[in-house]
């Protein structure tokens, strides 16, 4: 590692609009996902009360489909959606706020200000 | 118990403290964080956060309310474990990046106003007594199926709340438990060792899950209730479907149709309200390290909760059958169900690794009560020191005289809860609700997530919030999800009082409009634009990174040098 | 059909394979055909909605440093004889050699050959033992062809100029490869009998070929043509610019250092970017990073006269786009449309896929001054659209508070003869706009062809919107 091309003196530094804009993408990117978590927190409930073959059948002669929901297809779902939320997240943060010159490769060459 | 058990119980609680005090790491900072590799920061926070969030509720509570309600019990444990993904979703980069140390610290600055950093704390105050009463009460539990045995002139349950509550608060008090990101991580990992072994060991003797469920829904759910002439068999009514018998595997056995959504509602908006919970935000180095330890987190949790839901399903099915088998065991039982089913673990602990096995649990659920105890009152003790007598009591106190202050409001606190708990002994109540552990956590979780949850979302995701907005927002969660408390505590009727105490599928809503409203009746502060940098920009992340970047190529190449010379 | 499609037909033909798993093979009782079928259909809604929704995006959190190379020039694989043409690629050794495998059997010669000007660029048949390819062209009939720009045949071993006794070669026919009347090689075709090919056969190939080598020809001016077009937009950045950015940091470097510092920074990015960018394709957040460092430094420059919005969804951020062409527009809604305002205005950046229709749509408007109509018709073009916005116009016909159109026009003259000096400038400046539009309309027919489209509209006083749909990559 190129550890010449870090630069300290190099503030990190944001613009109110970069940030908004930021925000907007990160905010869209949660209430999606929350809507589909939401979704699908509710939907097991739901399905007990409407469909009775979600309590009443057997999966392989032992549980029923909204037992096995709740007692784990549930847990990997929030996991699944959390981590999928907390990647995209953090790649959009990555890409749309900061800026090239965090690179190690270039910056070595560079002059400072 | 026996004095054997006794001993064990001693000797591994003893063990574990001096594990935890000897493998700590030794100085932390958000360098040592990159140092140690950043994945192990993240997994270790994660660990820290879950032993501050699962209590007693979680250890004991999930598996009991199983244990008495079967499929609607079940929805404790989703809800608990779902309650992240909010937190993740909404909260936990934006409050790590602004930086301050509480949720009233937090909404007082982001909002300019001292009066919503008021309100706020009091409404932390009422979360976090609720949340310690349950705690009381299931470490009263614990002693009263372990010792046995009381002070003079108390029951047992009563010396276990007291001697509990009294310790930890001095504990806390005085510094010997200033609840580490470490100590909390081991806690965890004690209570997740203790599961597995316990599902391990009912595995290993011939437990199978899915055929459980489905022998155990074959028959009616019937549990034991006090009578005229004692403990008798009850069996449930299917509150979906009244008239029919209810079953273990199907909804229905303790919550109507719109209860099931409240209960889970509730427990999904309240964790993002736990104070203990979001200050452990603070200790991740970067927003994005947060998000990460809440995936974490979620991982863990889930893991956590599905192995207590298949330990209530095994206490069903093995305790029924043990019943007859041991004497002691026919004590605590009425036609081989136990009457207070928080003793589920602990029982079936002793069942598959008898005196022993019963220890470990025991440790276990100690471990629990006294970890988020001790976060709870941290908590407290903070809020009032710092937040109240600092600023407004007496903003020219000394550090020692803020110190008085914190202890002194820990004692109060603690005093209440043990007091409140004792008034709530769980054989008056436990026929009402599936398990009285996890009820009672839920309404802790249902004032955190009517009353602060909204607001606190609402704070960071839209710039129009004011100061009014929020006062009025959380004071409207909060007396609205009291007094539909209040309510359903009073004989309303069947199917109506469940609803009324998870009041958050009402409450929050209400919040949320009445805060929208508010702001945008009054002015928003005008320094908005420079929080939303330090909340939803990254130029500190960015800064804190470079900087271990650089600490950790010098340090390689002091090694590389060091190389060299030799 | 696009690759969009095909990922979302296979998602859904998986989902409905696990619904169909789920519900019916492994519980028992099987669900009911009815619910099983809604149950499909709402997860496949699901999976329909989510897919061009926020829930996609890129997950790594590394940004990609450099886009793929664009496969330049259009499509390689102009077929002849039913097979890819490998002359397409213009008159190399390996071309030529492959070229030659081809033709071998259809021209009925023994051995065939192709050179350019000098040398053999390749040789197949009899005798390629001594005939190899890289040596100079000898055979006289071939430097006849060349030299004539006419076919020639040779009935004679000599006239091969071969020095090798034992060369089976007895008759060849040259003919000339031309590129717009220029003689860029030969086409030989020899036989080992004295009967030579059919000299029209062989004239007509080289017919074809020289074709295909013009073509080959017109793909590279076309890709040095954008080439050039990019260096000359990145010379073009505008001195005033830098001139302006300066100032400004002189300027808040006493009262403001800390930005000034901030400033400096983001102007060495603006150039690092703009000098450094070596492919034609680039990552959105690539250009997404330029057009906002852009953006800063006029915002320190403009103050609150500048306000930016951008709304991006997370799904453009890997999407590539060609580079240098957001900020030129947003350049030209900052200068053209938000300068001469007085009370300033906003720009807004907008940028979405499309990944069913593999489309990248990007939007660039402002609340400026607008463009005056017949700038806008001048930038009509086939692929360029320009047009007066279409709420202007209904408003000019059907509002009858503001008088008949013709009164307004009325107006406009009047005022350019009253002002005439500073309403000249600002149609130079317009026109100048019209220039740099141009320019990335035609870089972009170089990139995508047709398959993209560049849409202004416009509305004098209440803005312009600039419209870029280029297909995803």
């Amino acid at each position: 590692m190129d550890d010449a091309g870090i630069r300290l003196d190099v503030d990190e530094h944001d613009t109110p609009a970069e940030v908004d804009a930021a925000f907007r993408t990160l905010r869209r990117v949660a209430v999606w996902h929350f809507v589909l978590f939401l979704a699908a927190v509710l939907g097991v409930p739901a399905l007990s009360l409407t469909l009775g073959w979600w309590s009443g059948a057997r999966i392989d002669g032992g549980m029923s489909p909204g037992f096995a929901m709740a007692a784990f297809g549930l847990y990997v779902f929030f996991l699944a959606v959390g981590l999928a939320a907390a990647t995209l997240s953090s790649a959009v943060e990555a890409r749309m706020l900061g800026g090239a010159h965090d690179d190690t490769t270039e910056a070595g060459t560079e002059d400072t200000p | 118990m026996t004095a054997a058990g006794a001993t064990a119980l001693v000797a591994l609680v003893t063990a574990l403290v001096l594990v935890a005090w000897l493998v700590r790491p030794r100085g932390t900072s958000t360098v040592d964080f990159y140092l140690a590799g950043q994945r192990v920061g993240v997994a270790t926070n994660a660990l820290a956060i879950c032993g501050d969030y699962f209590s007693a509720a979680s250890f004991l509570g999930v598996a009991a309310a199983v244990y008495v309600s079967g499929l609607d019990g079940v929805w404790y444990a989703v809800g608990f474990a779902a309650g992240f993904v909010p937190v993740l979703l909404f909260v936990a980069a934006p409050l790590r990046r602004f930086g301050e140390f509480s949720i009233p610290d937090f909404l007082g600055r982001r909002l300019g106003s001292e009066r919503v950093r008021l309100v706020s704390v009091g409404v932390v105050q009422v979360v976090i007594l609720s949340y310690l009463i349950p705690q009381a009460v299931g470490s009263g539990i614990t002693w009263q199926l372990l010792v046995g045995r009381g002070l003079p002139g108390l029951d047992p349950y009563g010396t276990g709340v007291l001697l509990s509550t009294m310790f930890v608060a001095a504990l806390v008090a005085f510094g010997g438990m200033r609840g580490t990101t470490w100590t909390q991580a081991v806690q965890f990992l004690v209570l997740l060792g203790a599961l597995v072994w316990l599902a391990l060991a009912a595995i290993g003797s011939g437990f199978r899950y899915p055929e459980a469920v489905s022998d155990l829904s074959a028959t009616p759910l019937a549990n034991p209730v006090p009578g005229p002439t004692g403990w008798e068999l009850h069996a449930e009514t299917d509150q979906l479907d009244p008239g029919t018998a209810a079953t273990f595997g199907e909804p229905g056995a303790a919550y109507g149709p719109l209860a099931q959504f409240a209960l889970i509602l509730t427990l999904v908006m309240g964790t993002a309200g736990l104070p203990h919970v979001m200050n452990r935000y603070f200790t991740s180095p970067t927003g994005t390290a947060a998000r990460m330890t809440t995936v974490w987190v979620l991982g863990l949790a889930g893991l956590f909760y599905a192995l207590a839901v298949m330990l209530g399903t095994a206490a069903r099915r093995r305790i029924a059958d043990a019943a007859d088998e041991h004497a002691w065991l026919a004590a605590l039982t009425t036609d081989g169900v136990l009457r207070v089913p928080e003793h589920a673990l602990p029982v079936l602990g002793r069942l598959y690794g008898g005196d022993i096995g019963l220890a470990v649990i025991a440790a276990g659920a100690l471990v629990a009560v006294m970890s988020t105890i001790a976060g709870l009152l941290l908590a407290a003790a903070a809020s009032w020191g710092h937040d109240v007598y600092e600023r407004h009591i007496n903003p020219r106190a000394t550090q020692r005289q803020a110190v008085w202050a914190g202890r002194a409001s820990t004692a109060v606190v603690a005093l209440a809860a043990a007091g409140m708990a004792m008034v709530l002994q769980p054989d008056s109540l436990a026929p009402s609700v599936p398990s009285i552990v996890a009820a009672m956590v839920t309404w802790a979780f249902a004032i955190a997530g009517s009353a602060l949850t909204p607001v606190f979302v609402l704070a960071i995701w839209w710039r129009g919030t004011t100061a009014a907005g929020a006062v009025a927002g959380m004071l409207t969660g909060g007396v609205t999800s009291i007094s539909m408390f209040v309510l359903g505590m009073l004989p309303v009727g069947p199917g109506i009082g469940e609803t009324l105490v998870t009041p958050t599928l009402v409450a929050a809503p209400l919040a949320a409009v009445v805060c929208v409203l508010v702001s945008r009746a009054t002015r928003p502060p005008d320094d908005v634009d420079r929080q939303w940098l330090i909340m939803h920009g990254t130029a500190a992340d960015r800064q804190a990174e470079r900087l271990a970047h650089l600490t950790i190529s010098s340090l390689g190449r002091g090694r590389r040098d060091r190389q060299k010379g030799d | 059909m696009r690759s969009g499609s095909v990922l979302l037909a296979g998602g859904i033909a998986v989902t409905w394979g696990v619904v169909y798993l789920v519900t019916q093979v492994i519980v028992d009782p099987p669900l009911g055909v009815g619910t099983t079928v809604v149950a499909g259909v709402v997860v496949t809604l699901v999976v329909v909605l989510g897919y061009p929704s926020a829930l996609r995006g890129p997950r790594s959190a590394t940004v990609l440093r450099r886009g793929p190379e664009p496969r330049r020039g259009g499509p390689r694989s102009i077929v002849a004889g039913g097979r890819a043409m490998p002359l397409r690629s213009g008159l190399t050794a390996d071309a030529a050699r492959r070229t030659a495998d081809l033709l071998r059997p259809l021209l009925g010669g023994d051995a065939v050959a192709i050179t350019d000007t000098e040398r053999l660029l390749a040789f197949v048949g009899p005798g390629e033992d001594h005939h190899r390819a890289g040596g100079p062209v000898r055979a006289r009939v071939t430097l006849k062809a060349i030299a004539s720009g006419r076919s020639a045949t040779s009935r004679s071993t000599a006239d091969l100029g071969c020095g090798e006794p034992d060369c089976p070669l007895a008759g060849a026919v040259a003919a000339p490869l031309m590129v717009a009347d220029r003689v860029v090689g030969a086409l030989v075709v020899l036989r080992t009998g004295p009967e030579p090919a059919g000299r029209g056969q062989v004239e007509d190939m080289a017919g074809i070929l020289s074709l295909h080598l013009e073509l080959a020809e017109a793909d590279r001016e076309r890709e040095l043509a954008a080439d050039a077009r990019l260096h000359a937009l990145r010379a073009q950045i505008n001195p005033h610019f830098l001139f302006n950015v300066l100032n400004t940091i002189a300027s808040k470097s006493r009262t403001d250092p800390e930005e000034a510092r901030a400033l400096l920074l983001r102007l060495s990015d603006f150039f690092r970017y703009a000098v450094r960018q070596d492919g034609q394709l680039a990552e959105f957040a690539q250009e997404y990073f330029f057009v906002r460092t852009y953006l800063t430094l006029e915002q320190a420059r403009f103050g609150d006269r500048l306000r930016v919005r951008y709304d991006i969804d997370p799904q453009v951020l890997t999407a590539h786009v060609p580079v240098l062409t957001i900020q030129p527009l947003v350049e030209n809604a900052v200068k053209h449309g938000l300068a001469d305002k007085v009370d300033g205005g906003t720009v807004t950046l907008r940028a979405r896929v499309d990944p069913l229709t593999r489309t990248t749509s990007i939007r660039v408007s402002d609340d400026g001054v607008g463009m005056p109509p017949e700038v806008l018709e001048e930038l009509d073009g086939p692929h360029l659209t320009a047009s007066p916005d279409g709420g202007r116009r209904a408003r000019a016909g059907g509002g009858a508070g503001r008088g008949p159109a013709a009164g307004e026009t009325g107006d406009g003259e009047t005022d350019d003869a009253a002002g005439g000096d500073r309403e000249g400038g600002g149609t130079t400046r317009h026109l100048h706009t019209g220039v740099g539009l141009r320019n990335i309309s035609q870089r972009l027919t170089t990139l995508f062809g047709g398959r993209f489209s560049l849409d202004v509209r416009s509305t004098p006083d209440e803005g312009t919107v600039v419209d870029l749909r280029v297909p995803l990559r």
